[in-house]
C-alpha cells in the first residue's frame, strides 16, 4: 500500500518534470533552471532558454537537446524508475525504438512503448538476487576449496617431500648396488686371470690324472666310451672336426671303452705330449670357481638396474610433481583442484574437453581429436590476473599459425565448462564456470529496489 | 646474372600468395585467339558484294565474300535512335543457327531511317539521320568507315583483321555434304571449293586440351573477330572487370584483355587477366569526342588495343607536334571472340553523359535499390549462429555505430543446400530476423546456383525432375565439384527454369525467410573446382547452346532470377537487392556487384577505384569492394583506411575470410574503433545524396562513382586520373590509400570552379594539384562550389531509424554566386516511385535567393522531414534573412556567420522537405 502511494507520488513528479526539461537526471537539473538564457554546459555559448530542447542543436557539447535528437554529441537520460537509469545516445531519441523501459524516449514517435521498467526491475532484482545467492554460495564454496587447495598443496609438498626421501634412499642404495657390482666384477675378473695363468701349465700342476679322467667322463660311470671322447677331445691344429670314430677308437687303444688305468696308458700319454689332440677349449664354464663369480656379478648388475630404474622413476615423478607444483594456482591454491579434472560439453557436432593446467581438445563425431592447445598461462586483467587462461600451441591450421584456446572464468556454484565459441577459425574461447571464480567485491548497483 | 636470380626468385615468393597463373589460359593456350592473333593487319580477304545491297527505310544489307573461301557473309547495318549505328556480321548461310545473345537488350533498339547519298563501284555512302554524319562502305577489301563532317570517327576493318571461321563439316570424320549444295547456288565455284579444301586443320580447331581437361568441340572452329580504328584517340577505358588502372593499356606486349567470367583465386593486379565479370564495352576519349563501342556477344573473348603514341613521351610528342611530322594519335582496338556473330553497337556520343545514355537506351539502367542497402553492410564467412548473429547486432548498438545488413555466408546452411539453414546454429532464423527488425535493420543470405547432387535435398530433386539441370556434352546432367561436393548446375538459360527459381523465393516456400531478408548470388561464373578454369566445360550444353556460346551470361541470370524471386514474393511492392559476383552487360538491371576475393593489401585498396570507376562507366554503379579485403589480415591501418574509402564507394560492405582473425570495427582499441564509426557516420549523414544519385543513375545511366575526365572531358590532365573520383557531379574524393600517408596531392579540378573541403569548409581554386596533409581520420572530400547537397546529420543506429529525420543543405557558392542542387524522397523500398509517388525538388541559389522548386509536379509524396539547418559556403554576411512558404507567410530566419571562413549558418528555417519556399539573404 505504501509502495504504491510511492509509485504514483514519483510518477507524477516525473511527468511535470519531463514537460520542462526532457532527457536529464535530477544531478544536472540545476544547470536548466527555468531562466531568460542557457548556458552550454561546456561554457561555450549562452542561448535563450526557448532553445533548450527546442530541436535543434545550439551546443557543441550537445547540452542544449538532451530531450531530442538534434545534437550528435549529445545524450538522453532514461529515468526509468522501476528500473536502472541510465544515458542513450540521443540518436535513439525518437527512432521508433524503444531503448528507455519508461517509454520516455519515444515521446514522438509511431513506436508504441509499454513501460515495462517495473518488469524489468523485477527481472534484474531476481536475476541480481539469484547473483548474490550464486555469489554467497560460490564463496562459501570457493573457501572450501581454498582449504582444499591448503590441503591438497601440503599433500604434495609433503607427497614431493617422500619422494624426494625416497629418491635420496635410493641414491644411497645406488651407490650401495654401484660399490658391489664393482666388486662382484673385480672377483670375475680376477678370477679369470688366475684360470688364464693356470691354463698353460695345465698339465703339470691343476691336472691330475684323474681329474682329467672325470673331466672327460661325462656320465661319471667310470668308463670314457668312443663317444665321450668325440665329445670333449679335438685336434691340437683343427679345433673345429670332429674326431672320427675310427680317431677315437685309436686313441682308446682299439677298445671302445677305458678305465683309469688303460686311460693312463693311452689317452692320457697323448694329452699330456700335447702335439696331436687337447682337451676342448672351454675355460671358464667348467670352472665352478670362475662360475660363481660371473653369476655373482651378473646377480649384481641386475641390482644395480632395477635400483637405477627406481631412481629415474622417482626423479621423473619429482620433477612432474615439481613442475605442476610450480603453476601458479592463485593466491590461496585454490585452483589446484582442478588440476587433473577435466570437462566436457558438446557444442553442435563436437565435443570439447578442458583439462585445466593440461590442455583442450575437441572431438568430433567421427571421434577424431584435435588439440585446442595446451596450458600457457594466466592472461586475466591486471586486476585480476587468474580471470582468463590460455591453452596454445594446439594442432596446426590450414593457413599457419596453431589453434588456441581462451578460457574466461566466472562465478558460479559448480565447476563446468558453459559455452565454446570458435569467433575466428581456430581462435575458441570458453566459458568456464566455478566457485573460485567468484569476487567477494562483485556488487551490483543502482537499481531502484526500493523507491 | 645477379639480378636475373633475385627477380627469378622475387617473382616465386611473390608467386605464393598471387593467383595461379597456370590454372588459366593465356592468348596462346586458347587455339581461337592464337589463331586470330597470329593473322596480320592489310591482308583482308573480304570484300562487299555491292550488288546484294538492299536498303530499306530503316535497314541495309549487304552481302560479304571472303575471297579465300568464297563463303559469304551478311552485314546488316541499323541507325538507332540517340545517336547509335549497329553492325551486325553473321555467316549468309551457316550449316546452323549462330548463337545471338538474348536478354541483354532491354528491347528491340528503336531505328531511324537511313538514306543513301551516293555508291559507285567502289562503295557506298550513306547519310546517318538528320546529323552530318555518314557511313561510307568500301567495297574491295571491305572496309566502313564512320565520319562526321570531315572527320572519320570510327572505322571498322581498316586493318582488315575481319575474320569469321564459318561452321564447317569435320573433314577427318565425314565428307561435306555442302560442298554439293554450294556447287548449286554458285555453280561458277569449283575451283574455290577445292581451294576451301585445302584449308589447312589447325590444332585446336575440333578438340583442345588445357591441362588435364579435353574440349570436344563438336561445331569446330567458329570464332570471330573485327578491328577498330579511333583515330585522335589516345585514352580508352571499360571493359571490365579487370584488375587494371583505369585508363586502358596497350596490349601489344602481352596477352590481350580477356573478357571471360572466371572464379580466380587470389587475383593478381595490374594485368589483362580475366576475372568474375565481362562488360564487353569500350569508351574512347579525346578533348572533342567522347564514343563507345559494345560488341553484344557472351562467348570468351580477347580485346586488343594498341596505339600510334603508345612508348612515345610527353617530349616526343611534342617533338612531332614542333616538326609538324605528327601523325594524327590513333588508337586501334580488335575484338576476338569464340563464337556467335559480330553484334556490335557504335555509340557515337559525342559527350560521355550521351554515351551513357545511349548505352543505357540498349541495356538499361541501375536498378533503383532500397534505401538501406546504401548503408554499411557488415559480412564474413561467416558468423556462425544465431547468438553470434546477435552479439555482433549488440556490439554496433554499444559501440554506437550505424549499419544497415549482417550477412551470411556459406556456413549458415544445412550442409551447403541453399535455401536451407542449419538446423543447430541457425535453429530460429525468423527470430534472428524479427530481431533485427526490431532495430530497423536487415539480412542478407548467401544462395549460389551449384546444387548439391543429395536426394533428400528438395531444390535438387525437384530441379532434377524438371530436367533444369545444365547438360554435359553427352547428354547427362552436368555434374561439378564445389562447396557442397558434387553439384548440379541450373539451366539458368531456361525462362521456365528461372521462374520457377524465382518462385522459391516466396516466404512459405523459402523456409526461416522474412521481408527483411535478402540475397546474395557467389560463385555464379559459374565456379566448378574441378572444371577447366575452375569454371563449366565448353561444351556443357544449355539447350541448343553450348556453355562456349554462352558463358559469360550465366551470371547475369541467376542474379536476374533471383531479383524477380525477390520482388515476387512481396507481389510486386518491394524492390529486392541482390548481390552479385560474376556480372554481363545488362547486370545493372538486377542489382548490385563486388570486385571478388581480393586480399588485404595496400595495393587491393587502390585498385579499387579504378575497377568500380569502369564499372560504373559502362553503366553498373553499384560497385563495392571488400573493406579490409577478403584474403590475409589487414593492418589496423590499412582497415581504417579501407573503411574512409568504403564509406565513399557504392556498395559498402566489410567483408572477411573464413581463416581470418575477427575484424568487426569495435576490436582495434577505442580510437580505431572512433576513426572507424566516424567514416560510417559520414556515409549515413550522406545517405540523401548517394539516394538521390542512385535515382538519377536509375533514370538516366550516368555512373554515380565517376572519373573526373567524365564532369571535365576537356581537361587532358583529368584523363588518367584513378586515384580520386566524383561521386555524382559535386563531391570529389581523395582517399587515402597509401600507407603511413602524412599528406596527398588531388588535383581539383575545372578552371573557373572553387572547391570547399567538407570538413573544414576552406576554399580552393579549381585546375589545381593540391597538396593536403593528412592524419589519420583525414578522408579529403570536396564539395563543388556550384552545388547544394542535402545531408542527414542525425545518424541514427540504421537508414530506416533516419527516415522521417530533417535535413542540412550545404550550398556551395561558386564564383558566380549561384548553386543548385536536387533533393529526392520517397518511401525508401516499394516501387511505388514509378506511380510518382516522391517528391524531387530543385534547389538553387542565385540573386541571394535560395529556392526550392518542385521538379515533378504530376509526383505525390508527403514527408516529414523538414529542413533544420542551411549551411551556405563561400557566403557573405547578410543583414537579415526571410523565409518565405508557400503560404505566402514571411518569418525572419536567426543565423550565424563565420567570417574566417565566409560560412553562413541559417538556424532552423523548419519548412517542410516537400514543400515550396523561398529563402532571401539581404
Amino acid at each position: 500500500m505504501r509502495f504504491q502511494v510511492l509509485v504514483a507520488a514519483v510518477f507524477w513528479s516525473g511527468f511535470v518534470d519531463s514537460r520542462k526539461v526532457r532527457g536529464i537526471s535530477s544531478s544536472y537539473k540545476r544547470f536548466y533552471k527555468e531562466r531568460k538564457s542557457f548556458l552550454c554546459i561546456d561554457g561555450s555559448k549562452i542561448i535563450p532558454f526557448e532553445q533548450v530542447n527546442d530541436d535543434y542543436c545550439d551546443c557543441e557539447d550537445g547540452s542544449d537537446e538532451p530531450g531530442t535528437s538534434a545534437c550528435p554529441r549529445g545524450r538522453f537520460y532514461c529515468t526509468n524508475l522501476g528500473f536502472r537509469p541510465h544515458y542513450i545516445p540521443s540518436s535513439r531519441v525518437n527512432d521508433g525504438i524503444c531503448d528507455c523501459c519508461d517509454a520516455s524516449d519515444e515521446y514522438n514517435s509511431p513506436a508504441h512503448c509499454q513501460n515495462t521498467c517495473w518488469n524489468l526491475g523485477q527481472k534484474e532484482r531476481a536475476y541480481v538476487e539469484g547473483q548474490m545467492r550464486t555469489l554467497d554460495e560460490g564463496l562459501r564454496l570457493k573457501q572450501q576449496l581454498i582449504e582444499e587447495g591448503v590441503l591438497l598443496w601440503r599433500e604434495k609438498q609433503a607427497q614431493l617431500r617422500e619422494l624426494q626421501q625416497v629418491a635420496e634412499d635410493l641414491q644411497i642404495k645406488l651407490e650401495e648396488h654401484r660399490r658391489r657390482k664393482h666388486e662382484a666384477e673385480r672377483l670375475k675378473e680376477q678370477t679369470l686371470k688366475a684360470l688364464e695363468a693356470g691354463d698353460s701349465g695345465l698339465r703339470h700342476q691343476n691336472r691330475t690324472v684323474t681329474s682329467i679322467f672325470q673331466l672327460l667322463d661325462s656320465d661319471k660311470d667310470g668308463s670314457i666310451t668312443v663317444d665321450e671322447v668325440k665329445a670333449k677331445v679335438v685336434l691340437v691344429h683343427d679345433e673345429e672336426r670332429l674326431l672320427s670314430e675310427d680317431e677315437a677308437l685309436g686313441l682308446l687303444g682299439g677298445g671302445h671303452q677305458i678305465d683309469l688305468t688303460k686311460f693312463r696308458r693311452t689317452l692320457w700319454d697323448v694329452l699330456t705330449r700335447g702335439d696331436s689332440v687337447k682337451i676342448k677349449d672351454t675355460p671358464g664354464s667348467d670352472d665352478p670357481h670362475l662360475e660363481a663369480a660371473d653369476k655373482a656379478a651378473e646377480w649384481e648388475a641386475t641390482n644395480l638396474k632395477k635400483v637405477e630404474e627406481a631412481y629415474e622413476t622417482v626423479n621423473m615423478e619429482i620433477s612432474d610433481l615439481r613442475k605442476k607444483l610450480a603453476i601458479d594456482y592463485g593466491t590461496d591454491w585454490e585452483f589446484l583442484f582442478l588440476n587433473s579434472q577435466c570437462y566436457k560439453l558438446q557444442v553442435y557436432e563436437y565435443i570439447y574437453t578442458l583439462c585445466p593446467f593440461n590442455q583442450v581438445t575437441q572431438k568430433n563425431t567421427a571421434g577424431t581429436e584435435v588439440s585446442l592447445g595446451t596450458w600457457g598461462m594466466w592472461a586475466g586483467t591486471p586486476k585480476n590476473q587468474y580471470s582468463q587462461m590460455v591453452y596454445e600451441n594446439g594442432e596446426p591450421c590450414w593457413q599457419g599459425g596453431s589453434r588456441t584456446t581462451t578460457v574466461t572464468l566466472t562465478c558460479g556454484t559448480e565447476t563446468a565448462l558453459r559455452s565454446v565459441k570458435e569467433p575466428s577459425k581456430c581462435q575458441y574461447i570458453m566459458d568456464f564456470q566455478t566457485p573460485v571464480a567468484c569476487q567477494p567485491v562483485l556488487k551490483q548497483r543502482g537499481v531502484h529496489s526500493e523507491l | 646474372m645477379v639480378p636475373v636470380l633475385v627477380l627469378w626468385l622475387a617473382v616465386c615468393l611473390t608467386g605464393t600468395w598471387a593467383v595461379d597463373r597456370g590454372n588459366f589460359k593465356t592468348c596462346d593456350q586458347s587455339s581461337f585467339c592464337k589463331r586470330q592473333r597470329a593473322l596480320k593487319p592489310g591482308e583482308s580477304p573480304y570484300r562487299a558484294l555491292l550488288e546484294t545491297m538492299e536498303l530499306t527505310n530503316t535497314r541495309l544489307t549487304l552481302q560479304l565474300i571472303n575471297d579465300n573461301n568464297k563463303v559469304r557473309l551478311l552485314l546488316e547495318l541499323y541507325r538507332l535512335q540517340g545517336n547509335i549505328t549497329r553492325v551486325k556480321i553473321n555467316e549468309l548461310k551457316p550449316l546452323k543457327p549462330r548463337y545471338e545473345v538474348p536478354d541483354v537488350l532491354i528491347r528491340e533498339p528503336p531505328t531511324e531511317p537511313l538514306s543513301l547519298l551516293s555508291q559507285d563501284e567502289n562503295g557506298v555512302v550513306l547519310s546517318l539521320g538528320s546529323e552530318s554524319q555518314r557511313v561510307i562502305i568500301s567495297a574491295r577489301p571491305f572496309r566502313l568507315d564512320i565520319m562526321e563532317g570531315s572527320d572519320v570517327l570510327m572505322s571498322l576493318n581498316s586493318r582488315g583483321l575481319l575474320t569469321f571461321e564459318h561452321l564447317r563439316m569435320r573433314k577427318d570424320t565425314q565428307a561435306d555434304p555442302e560442298a554439293d549444295k554450294k556447287e548449286e547456288t554458285d555453280p561458277a565455284n569449283q575451283a574455290e571449293t577445292t581451294k576451301e579444301e585445302e584449308e589447312k586443320v589447325e590444332d585446336g580447331m575440333w578438340e583442345e586440351m588445357f591441362k588435364s581437361h579435353s574440349d570436344s568441340k563438336p561445331n569446330g572452329p567458329s570464332a570471330i573477330s573485327l578491328d577498330f580504328s579511333l583515330p585522335g584517340v589516345e585514352h580508352v577505358y571499360g571493359i571490365p572487370e579487370h584488375a587494371d588502372t583505369l585508363r586502358l593499356k596497350t596490349t601489344e606486349n602481352g596477352d590481350p584483355y580477356r573478357l571471360y567470367n572466371l572464379d580466380v583465386f587470389q587475383y593478381e593486379l595490374y594485368n589483362p587477366m580475366a576475372l568474375y565479370g565481362a562488360v564487353p564495352v569500350m569508351l574512347a576519349h579525346n578533348t572533342q569526342r567522347t564514343t563507345g563501342i559494345f560488341w553484344l556477344n557472351a562467348a570468351e573473348t580477347w580485346v586488343d588495343i594498341s596505339s600510334n603514341t603508345a612508348g612515345k613521351t610527353v617530349f616526343g610528342k611534342m617533338l612531332d607536334y614542333v616538326q609538324g611530322s605528327s601523325e594524327t594519335p590513333q588508337t586501334d582496338v580488335r575484338w576476338i571472340s569464340e563464337s556467335g556473330i559480330i553484334d556490335v553497337f557504335l555509340m557515337l556520343g559525342p559527350t560521355p553523359k550521351d554515351v551513357f545514355s545511349q548505352y543505357a537506351s540498349l541495356t538499361g539502367t541501375q536498378s533503383f535499390p532500397p534505401l538501406a542497402s546504401l548503408g554499411y553492410h557488415q559480412c564474413r564467412w561467416n558468423y556462425n549462429d544465431q547468438e553470434d548473429v546477435q552479439s555482433v547486432d549488440a556490439g554496433f548498438d554499444e559501440h554506437d555505430i550505424p549499419y544497415d545488413f549482417i550477412w551470411l555466408d556459406i556456413e549458415h546452411t544445412d550442409g551447403k543446400r541453399y535455401f536451407t539453414w542449419d538446423p543447430h546454429k541457425f535453429a530460429t532464423p525468423k527470430e534472428m530476423l524479427q530481431g533485427l527488425k526490431d532495430k530497423k535493420r536487415k539480412l542478407v543470405a548467401i544462395v549460389d546456383p551449384h546444387i548439391k547432387i543429395d536426394s533428400n535435398y528438395k531444390i535438387h530433386n525437384e530441379i532434377r525432375s524438371r530436367g533444369f539441370y545444365v547438360k554435359n556434352k553427352d547428354g547427362g546432367d552436368y555434374e561439378g565439384w564445389c562447396w557442397p561436393g558434387s553439384a548440379g548446375y541450373p539451366d539458368f538459360f531456361r525462362a521456365d527454369m528461372r521462374a520457377w527459381w524465382a518462385s522459391m523465393f516466396a516466404y512459405d516456400k523459402y523456409e526461416g525467410s522474412m521481408e527483411n531478408m535478402y540475397t546474395w548470388n557467389d560463385m555464379n561464373e559459374p565456379s566448378v573446382f574441378n572444371g577447366p578454369e575452375v569454371t563449366m566445360h565448353k561444351d556443357a550444353v544449355h539447350g541448343a547452346w553450348e556453355n562456349r556460346d554462352v558463358h559469360n551470361l550465366y551470371g547475369l541470370y541467376v542474379q536476374m532470377a533471383t531479383a524477380d524471386g525477390l520482388t515476387q514474393r512481396s507481389g510486386g511492392v518491394e524492390r529486392p537487392f541482390v548481390l552479385s559476383r560474376a556480372f554481363f552487360a545488362g547486370s545493372q538491371r538486377y542489382g548490385a556487384v563486388w570486385t571478388g576475393d581480393n586480399a588485404a593489401e595496400w595495393d587491393h585498396l587502390k585498385i579499387s577505384i579504378p575497377m568500380c570507376l569502369s564499372l560504373g562507366l559502362v553503366g553498373m554503379s553499384f560497385c563495392g569492394a571488400d573493406i579490409g579485403g577478403f584474403f590475409k589480415t589487414p593492418s589496423t591501418e590499412l582497415l581504417v583506411r579501407w573503411y574512409q574509402t568504403g564509406a565513399y564507394q557504392p556498395f559498402f560492405r566489410a567483408h572477411a575470410h573464413l581463416d581470418t582473425p575477427r575484424r568487426e570495427p569495435w576490436l582495434f582499441g577505442p580510437e580505431n574503433t572512433a576513426l572507424i564509426r566516424e567514416a560510417i557516420r559520414q556515409r549515413y549523414a550522406l545517405l540523401p545524396y548517394w539516394y538521390q544519385q542512385f535515382y538519377h543513375a536509375h533514370r538516366t545511366g550516368d555512373p554515380i562513382m565517376r572519373p573526373l575526365w567524365v564532369e571535365y572531358p576537356q581537361d587532358p590532365a583529368t584523363f588518367a586520373v584513378d586515384d580520386e573520383y566524383l561521386i555524382g557531379r559535386d563531391l570529389l574524393v581523395h582517399p587515402v590509400t597509401e600507407e603511413g600517408a602524412r599528406g596527398l596531392t588531388a588535383y581539383l579540378p575545372g578552371k573557373d570552379e572553387v572547391w570547399f573541403d567538407v570538413h573544414t569548409f576552406q576554399k580552393h581554386n579549381g585546375a589545381q594539384n593540391l597538396y593536403i596533409p593528412v592524419t589519420m581520420s583525414s578522408i579529403p572530400v570536396f564539395q563543388r562550389g556550384g552545388s547544394i547537397i542535402p545531408r542527414k546529420v542525425r545518424v541514427r543506429r540504421s537508414s530506416e531509424c533516419m527516415e522521417h529525420d530533417p535535413y542540412t543543405l550545404y550550398v556551395a557558392l561558386n564564383l558566380q554566386r549561384t548553386a543548385e542542387g536536387e533533393l529526392y524522397i520517397d518511401d525508401g523500398h516499394t516501387f511505388n516511385y514509378e506511380r510518382k509517388e516522391f517528391i524531387h525538388r530543385r534547389l538553387s541559389f542565385a540573386k541571394n535567393i535560395l529556392s526550392s522548386v518542385n521538379l515533378a509536379p504530376d509526383a505525390q509524396f508527403t514527408t516529414r522531414s523538414w529542413i533544420e539547418r542551411v549551411v551556405i559556403l563561400g557566403a557573405s554576411k547578410p543583414s537579415k534573412v526571410t523565409l518565405k512558404t508557400a503560404d505566402g507567410q514571411d518569418s525572419q530566419l536567426e543565423f550565424d556567420f563565420d567570417a574566417s571562413m565566409s560560412v553562413l549558418t541559417l538556424r532552423k528555417p523548419g519548412m517542410n522537405a516537400g514543400a515550396d519556399w523561398t529563402v532571401m539573404l539581404q
